[in-house]
């Protein structure tokens, strides 16, 4: 339990430093760090496959991406925010945090739950027998993503 | 059959980019123009005789094994097949002149199809997580397609539609997501079944909430539109035509009215929340629309004001009242998608869209200001254009339910619409030609071609509107009815 609470407070702390800080490096090795702590925590709540795809994707193959394109802008373009933001974010954080305390404390005793079943079946089972329909619409989303790279960064025919 | 809708213009997307390493222009324009023909055909055709029983699920075969792939078609989602092929098929000809200056044709062609892939899965899957997958699709296509231009305005105005619109997607997933958690099942039948069975108000509450303020702001409704202003003006005129007359009503308010009318069950607090909801829409973003200069911008706010009607009507929960609802749906798809595409003819033609620079253009441009006479007065509820008769069931059915106070609000607002058309048309349409203006010409063929389909549809359905009720609203709104008096007084609010 007490391992638990501080991988969730180091979840929060990372995200946070990963809004807040201005060195875009510090932000995305924050966030490699925070999805590191979710992939754990997916880990001990018996769901491998999804703390899996976390570490590997979110807090490595992401986190590379995020580090070699900061790597290839120049050091000038530092992106100038309003000082607004640090003020902002943190009384939205706490306003946040006051709601949640008070709402989620009595909604989560009052959830109630039908009993799931027992045999859901493997992940390969529930990936390709029961949501099929699922692989159409992330090949949609994939698609959709490769042509909007290929649209925004088109060079223009001379012809045209 | 029906997989066709999804599979099809999937297909040709995927190949479309390579095809266009071949031609650039002319395969793309008749391929991507020829699946929009087609889908619209089959939607009006077959479609119809597949559910004259009633409402069919059917399953996708594979050599002759059955696979795991389900979609349901009834009069809803066969009516809202039909006005998405019918729009994107006059977007897609309106796009075979217009797109010819922006470059990679064939790219823009199989983002268009994307978007329709993405719209014709939400409207046909069975269950929330094949919701949040296909409002993504559609989504991440049309976030590109608004940045199509490459220009500063547009890439600023995407990715403020990006930020909001991840927003919402988040809002919805986390609602699912706790749905999920509950009932151990995500189709919508099961789901409204467990919800009741748990007797699970509170959550209901609280999903309906979160699930208002993600379609809310994917349909740009007030307090939810900060968006729309901005991303439907930068993108070119098409796209804008696809978003104002589609996106905005498929992903956010079809999308809302099947959960809350099919799964949640309409309740007295909902019922009020959307009308009311709807009521802010419609008379803020009016006043907005007033003060505009910038013709598209005018033409954003005016959408986010005749959704507030659709949710009005829909709202109400009366079959009169969804029947209104809907039929607004379709025509302020028509005549929104023709409005946006005339301004796009404009811009071409005098490469501004400021109106105070207009003035005069009748007499260069003669169809399309009258094509756009025609899409203003049918927004704007005059008879015996479609619109009229859209907004007149709505407050009869306001009137029939016994809210006034909304109605007196409906019928001043639609005032107020036709006070902003007229302006529209008066600053560019009518007056003195601008000098600037006495070498412009008339727009391309297909161009026009595109608005006079949809101004000849506006005219043709206020006519004949009992034929276009009887055949399509009505199968849709008994669907939505029958869902709530499944559902009536479940929760208790």
């Amino acid at each position: 339990m007490t391992l638990q609470i501080l991988l969730l407070t180091g979840l929060i702390l990372f995200s946070i430093l990963a809004i807040l800080s201005r060195n875009l490096l510090r932000s995305a090795i924050s966030l490699a760090v925070a999805s590191l702590l979710l992939g754990i925590i997916f880990f001990r709540m018996n769901a491998p496959y999804a703390g899996v795809f976390e570490i590997s994707v979110v807090a490595g193959l992401i986190t590379v991406l995020f580090i070699l394109t900061i790597a290839l802008t120049k050091g000038e373009s530092d992106v100038r925010e309003s000082n607004l933001v640090r003020i902002v974010f943190p009384l939205f954080f706490v306003v946040f945090i006051i709601i949640d305390v008070l709402v989620m404390k009595s909604l989560v005793q009052k959830i109630p739950a039908l009993p799931g079943s027992a045999d859901q079946g493997t992940f390969g089972d529930v990936l390709w027998k029961q949501r099929t329909f699922d692989l159409i619409g992330q090949l949609a989303i994939i698609l959709a993503g490769v042509f909007s790279v290929l649209a925004l960064f088109r060079k223009r025919d001379k012809d045209e | 059959m029906i997989f066709l809708f999804i599979g099809l213009p999937l297909l040709v997307a995927a190949v479309l980019p390579l095809i266009g390493k071949v031609s650039k222009k002319t395969l793309p324009d008749l391929l991507a123009n020829a699946v929009f023909l087609f889908l619209f055909v089959l939607a009006i055709t077959s479609g119809r005789q597949m559910i004259s029983q009633g409402p069919v699920l059917r399953q996708l075969n594979w050599l002759g094994e059955p696979i795991n792939i389900q979609v349901a078609v009834d009069g809803f989602s066969l009516f809202m097949l039909m006005a998405i092929a019918l729009v994107t098929l006059c977007v897609g000809l309106f796009s075979i002149n217009y797109m010819d200056h922006y470059g990679s044709k064939a790219n823009y062609y199989a983002l268009l199809l994307m978007m329709m892939t993405g719209m014709n899965g939400l409207v046909l899957v069975t269950d929330f997580f094949g919701v949040y997958l296909f409002l993504e699709v559609a989504a991440i296509a049309s976030y590109a397609l608004v940045a199509y231009g490459l220009e500063h305005d547009e890439l600023e105005a995407s990715f403020k539609y990006l930020m909001l619109s991840v927003i919402a997607s988040a809002a919805i997933l986390f609602s699912i997501a706790v749905i999920y958690s509950m009932t151990g099942s995500l189709g919508f039948a099961a789901v409204g079944e467990g919800l009741r069975a748990l007797d699970a108000r509170l959550v209901v509450g609280f999903c309906a909430a979160l699930f208002i303020m993600g379609f809310g702001l994917k349909a740009a409704l007030i307090p939810f539109h900060a968006w729309l202003p901005d991303a439907h003006p930068s993108a070119p005129a098409p796209i804008s035509a696809m978003l104002s007359g589609l996106l905005i009503k498929v992903s956010g308010v079809y999308a809302l009215t099947r959960i809350f009318f099919n799964v949640f069950g309409l309740t007295a607090t909902f019922s009020q929340v959307l009308m009311w909801l709807g009521a802010v829409s419609i008379v803020v973003a009016a006043f907005l629309a007033l003060g505009q200069k910038d013709l598209k911008r005018l033409l954003a706010y005016s959408s986010i004001s005749q959704v507030g009607y659709v949710v009005l009507g829909l709202g109400i929960g009366t079959p009169l009242g969804i029947a209104g609802g809907l039929f607004h749906l379709f025509n302020h798809a028509l005549a929104k998608g023709l409005l946006f595409l005339n301004s796009g003819s404009v811009q071409m033609a005098t490469g501004t869209r400021n109106l105070d620079e207009m003035g005069g253009l009748a007499k260069r441009m003669p169809l399309t200001a009258a094509t756009s006479i025609v899409g203003s007065l049918s927004i704007s509820g005059v008879p015996p254009l479609s619109g009229f008769w859209s907004k007149l069931i709505i407050i009869i059915a306001l009137v029939q339910s016994g809210e006034w106070v909304l109605a007196v609000i409906a019928v001043l607002a639609s005032v107020l619409t036709l006070w902003y058309y007229l302006l529209v048309q008066r600053k560019a349409f009518f007056g003195k030609l601008n000098e600037r203006w006495t070498a412009v010409k008339e727009a391309p063929f297909w161009m026009t071609a595109a608005t006079v389909i949809l101004a000849l549809l506006s005219i043709g359905i206020g006519i004949f509107f009992t034929f276009v009720i009887r055949s399509w609203i009505q199968p849709a709104s008994d669907v939505l009815v029958q869902g709530i008096h499944l559902a009536f007084g479940s929760w208790g609010f």
